[in-house]
């Protein structure tokens, strides 16, 4: 699956996308695929304090439990309820199914483009 | 860290593009591309392949096998048989677990243990320093065979592709077998780690690995890596050593009996004696039974056990985790993840799978031992408390083809009586009872081989009074041997009795017959019981001894319930010490027909067990039985053995045109009055002893173990009733069996000539009794039957010896009985057989067919209804008054 231009990624694979002060978080199609069938998503709640660098909830595959990491500081304005019921969305749709948006941010976690996380990705194997 | 070690399938692993992890120190593919859910998922309604040759597979060999393998396995290695495997545990001093393991036998001198991939070295060392003692080798064959898991409902039928149809193994688990699959030997295992009641495990040649493996996938087989054959095991609750087995997070060692299979995997029988680990392991197994009862006391040696655990909020499971109940710690997750299962639709035998799937967060735990079913826990995952429940099971296997998941329903409250109007209930019930009366006697053609319809004479017999009576009575020798009654008003009853008897020795060519029993069940429940109190009646003064050997005809192929250690043996057949199971031995069949006993081998299978009992008589029935060979063969031996035919079936068509039971060598018979007999539904015993013989005795036990052993109260409308069939039998059994034949003889030929596929041996026309059976195709039965059912046709849905389980039937069993007795000919089954071909075959609606078919013969044959009859019986219907 080609990485979308307009996002931008994490080295710990996740993507961000902002428009007019908010920011979709979700996981990257790496990381989806490293983790294999994902099945449980823990989010946090609307409100939250999330901070650069920081876990703001983990993702579970058959296999094992990840933590998400967020790439921005802010406050978590929206949740993807969706994904509660039907986590297999971010095996499926890595880059439709966004996880949390982020509102007030303050800071960022320095990105790259899509361009630069495939090279990223290419030497991590 | 050392090389990893590979499988002689890692390249085939490599090519599917399977991702490879350290397992245990072997480069194992953990899931392919297709993922853990779908490969679970295609496990459970299709067929899987696993790679399993990481595992260690050791060959015991040498005069001292069985000696060494007792020491050093909790199991009974003496109750393997050859081409049978058995679960064990190879246990330390302490009554912990080195490893579990699985024990093979497929050849009389060697076994084959298979150990953990990653315990192997830890096993061997352990092994090596034991067997010095003892005169036997152990060899290290895991680079010379490789082994493969074939998992799933279509694991059979794909091996046996490979097979050439030859059969694989015996149905039942743990069984074992050596085929050729296209030039190769392969040795196939009944067994798996998935829980999947059609699962096996194969051992070939190393170098023939990857093409087994490829003709799998050829065939549809998909490799599933060890991801899934987690999330399997989890959802089948078997154990996995690490997890289950060996230490607690606390590094402390779990004992062997905190795993439910325990009970199964650890023998203390006299011929296993002493062995590692014995006596701590004797003193857990107390404890084992005292929490089974709820005694938590002196139970120190077992804390916890291992119980399913599943969540009722969303929510992961991992290992480790603690488990609360309310404040209290009450244990911890071995083993948990989310595991995926199809949704289903239906209930019962309708229950079908969507393609819409689901996934249920499951795990394993080891709880304190008060913790029980239904109990509600809570799991702290990473600091939140998450409710969970302890469920009975997570899935169950007892209806094969398929796994099926079981998920948590909390126990069920009882209704309060709902307010209801019981006159008109009443009147619902009277017009539903019309509506079935008229399907079933003027609509239907019923097919089921174990019922008839009774004449008129016989269902008014039966609903007259002495359907209301009391009529106990026993024989007094202080008077003679004179049958004293217990109630006044009897003399008719007592009179009816006497003729009834009279008419039953002369149609069994018996000396003497027992009528108060009231079912076929009831007949060889008392036959047990009395044979079990004649083999103890020179002791009173201990407990009884069971009976044993038995010699049967085992229920897959084809056997009763009636003589099945499950059914009416349950409580009279003795545990083999040896063996530690029921000292039953089914008849061997025929290779190229199961339905019919071989002969020869049953010769060898008496010499070997000397059966103190043989049951003949089944109740999918094709041919005669050979008593007569047996009997001969038993005297021959100078064998005391009892003789025993269960004619349940065939009551009704003893003489000329089938058997005669007691002319063969038979001792007892015993038998159901209302399948081919005339009805209505009792049992009958009779027997050929005299007073002078050795087991007159018996005789006369089985007439107190049916009164006052099995009935106060013999139903005595239908013993009535019965002295009329009797009658009727007596006059026209000549007629009416000749035709019973022909006509099972014809509709089988009809059917196999509309293209059905009919069981038997079409050199005597499929069939020599009144059966007829029909094989639809693995687990169709009973849509088939359902479908035709729809379009008035009644037959019974069976699994053919071939098909392990009821709910995989696969075949009709068909019998003309009824059928003939309301005046169907060869014409008349030539076409029932077109219309049912129409109808299975092509799905054709052939409802208003059948239903013309059948009001064409409403008037019962084989019975008195000339008009003088008829006008008796109007008379004796308004005496009735009903």
């Amino acid at each position: 699956m080609k990485n979308p231009k307009e996002l931008q990624y994490s080295k710990s694979h996740e993507w961000v996308k902002e428009e007019n002060g908010i920011a979709e978080v979700g996981i990257t199609d790496f990381a989806q695929d490293a983790l294999g069938d994902v099945v449980f998503v823990n989010l946090p709640e609307v409100g939250d304090e999330v901070t650069a660098g920081e876990t703001f909830g983990d993702v579970e595959s058959v296999k094992a439990v990840s933590d998400l990491i967020c790439p921005i500081s802010g406050i978590v304005c929206e949740i993807n309820e969706e994904l509660l019921d039907s986590p297999e969305l971010l095996n499926s749709d890595p880059y439709g199914a966004w996880i949390i948006r982020v509102e007030k941010i303050t800071e960022w976690e320095k990105l790259l483009d899509a361009d630069a996380y495939e090279v990223f990705c290419a030497e991590e194997g | 860290m050392s090389e990893l070690k590979r499988t002689q399938l890692y390249d085939t692993h490599v090519a599917a593009g399977a991702s490879m992890v350290d397992f245990g120190g072997w480069e194992m593919p953990i899931q392919y591309p297709t993922g853990i859910v779908a490969e679970h998922l295609y496990t459970r309604h299709f067929c899987s392949l696993f790679d399993v040759s990481h595992m260690g597979r050791l060959l015991i060999e040498g005069p001292q096998r069985v000696e060494f393998l007792q020491h050093v396995l909790t199991s009974n290695v003496m109750a393997l048989d050859v081409n049978e495997a058995q679960y064990c545990i190879i246990p330390n001093e302490n009554g912990g677990a080195i490893d579990d393991a699985y024990l093979y036998r497929f050849e009389e001198d060697r076994f084959l243990l298979v150990v953990n991939a990653a315990n192997t070295e830890k096993d061997l060392a352990h092994l090596c320093e034991q067997i010095k003692a003892y005169d036997c080798t152990l060899t290290n064959i895991s680079g010379e065979y490789a082994s493969i898991a074939v998992q799933g409902p279509k694991s059979r039928e794909l091996l046996t592709k490979l097979s050439g149809g030859a059969q694989l193994t015996e149905l039942v688990k743990n069984a074992l077998g050596t085929v050729q699959m296209e030039g190769r030997q392969v040795r196939v295992a009944k067994t798996g780690y998935t829980g999947e009641p059609l699962g096996y495990e194969v051992f070939l040649k190393s170098e023939d690995a990857a093409w087994l493996w490829d003709r799998l996938v050829e065939l549809g087989a998909k490799p599933a890596g060890l991801g899934a054959r987690d999330t399997l095991r989890l959802e089948a609750m078997l154990p996995l050593y690490g997890h289950e087995m060996g230490t607690d997070p606390e590094g402390k060692e779990i004992p062997i009996f905190s795993v439910p299979l325990a009970k199964f995997a650890v023998s203390f029988s006299a011929q296993k004696g002493n062995f590692i680990g014995r006596e701590p392991l004797a003193r857990q197994y107390e404890a084992f039974q005292k929490i089974q009862n709820r005694i938590f006391e002196g139970t120190e040696i077992l804390p916890r056990r291992m119980m399913p655990i599943t969540l009722v909020q969303r929510g992961v499971m991992r290992k480790d985790m603690p488990v609360y109940q309310g404040d209290k710690l009450v244990g911890y997750v071995t083993s948990g993840t989310m595991v995926p299962y199809y949704v289903a639709e239906g209930e019962g035998m309708a229950t079908n799978y969507t393609d819409e799937t689901a996934k249920r967060a499951l795990g394993l735990a080891m709880l304190d031992s008060n913790i029980q079913t239904d109990d509600t826990v809570e799991v702290d995952i990473r600091g939140k408390r998450i409710k969970a429940v302890i469920p009975r099971f997570h899935m169950s296997v007892m209806a094969p083809p398929y796994a099926r998941p079981i998920l948590y329903t909390p126990p069920v409250q009882g209704d309060a009586a709902k307010g209801a109007n019981y006159r008109s209930e009443a009147f619902e019930l009277i017009r539903k009872a019309t509506e079935n009366h008229i399907w079933r006697q003027k609509r239907c053609v019923n097919l089921i081989p174990s019922e008839n319809s009774a004449s008129r004479a016989v269902q008014l017999l039966c609903a007259s009074d002495p359907a209301f009576r009391y009529a106990e009575h026993k024989k007094i020798s202080s008077f003679y041997d004179s049958e004293i009654f217990y109630y006044q008003g009897t003399k008719f009853i007592e009179h009816v009795e006497a003729l009834l008897v009279e008419q039953m020795r002369q149609y069994l060519g018996a000396t003497e017959v027992e009528t108060r029993v009231i079912s076929g069940q009831m007949s060889n429940m008392a036959v047990f019981s009395s044979l079990m109190d004649f083999k103890n009646r020179n002791n009173r003064k201990v407990t009884p001894q069971r009976l044993g050997y038995i010699l049967h005809n085992h229920i897959m192929k084809g056997g009763h319930l009636s003589a099945q250690p499950m059914g009416a043996l349950h409580d009279y057949v003795a545990v083999d010490p040896v063996t530690e199971r029921n000292a039953v031995v089914p008849f061997p069949v025929l290779p190229e027909n199961h339905y019919k006993i071989d002969v020869e081998q049953t010769k060898k299978i008496i010499e070997q067990y000397r059966p103190e009992f043989i049951i003949f008589g089944k109740s999918m029935v094709l041919h005669k039985e050979p008593v007569k060979e047996i009997r001969q063969f038993v005297d021959q031996m100078g064998l005391k053995t009892t003789i025993m035919y269960d004619m349940a079936h065939v009551l009704g068509l003893i003489g000329d045109h089938f058997q005669k039971p007691f002319e063969e060598g038979a001792e007892i018979v015993t038998g159901s009055t209302h399948k081919t007999f005339f009805g209505p539904q009792r049992g009958i015993v009779g027997v050929n002893y005299k007073p002078e013989d050795l087991k007159w005795g018996l005789w006369k036990t089985i007439e107190s173990r049916a009164f006052p052993g099995s009935v106060s109260n013999h139903h005595l409308g239908t013993q009535l009733g019965l002295l009329m069939a009797a009658y009727e039998m007596n006059t026209f059994k000549d007629e009416y069996q000749r035709n019973i034949i022909a006509n099972a003889k014809h509709f089988a030929k009809c059917l196999k000539a509309e293209g059905l596929d009919v069981a038997g041996d079409p050199a005597i026309d499929y069939t020599e009794t009144h059966q007829v059976i029909v094989n639809v195709g693995y687990a169709m039965g009973y849509d088939i039957a359902e479908r035709l059912e729809a379009n008035n046709i009644i037959v019974n849905y069976q699994a053919t010896p071939e098909e392990e389980s009821f709910t995989a039937s696969g075949a009709l069993r068909m019998g003309v009985s009824e059928m003939t007795r309301f005046g169907f000919t060869k014409e008349d089954f030539a076409k029932l057989a077109a219309l049912m071909a129409d109808c299975i075959l092509r799905n054709r609606d052939v409802s208003q067919e059948i239903a013309k078919l059948r009001s064409e013969h409403l008037e019962m044959k084989y019975c008195f209804n000339d008009e003088e009859m008829n006008e008796a019986l109007g008379n004796f219907l308004g005496v009735l008054g009903i």
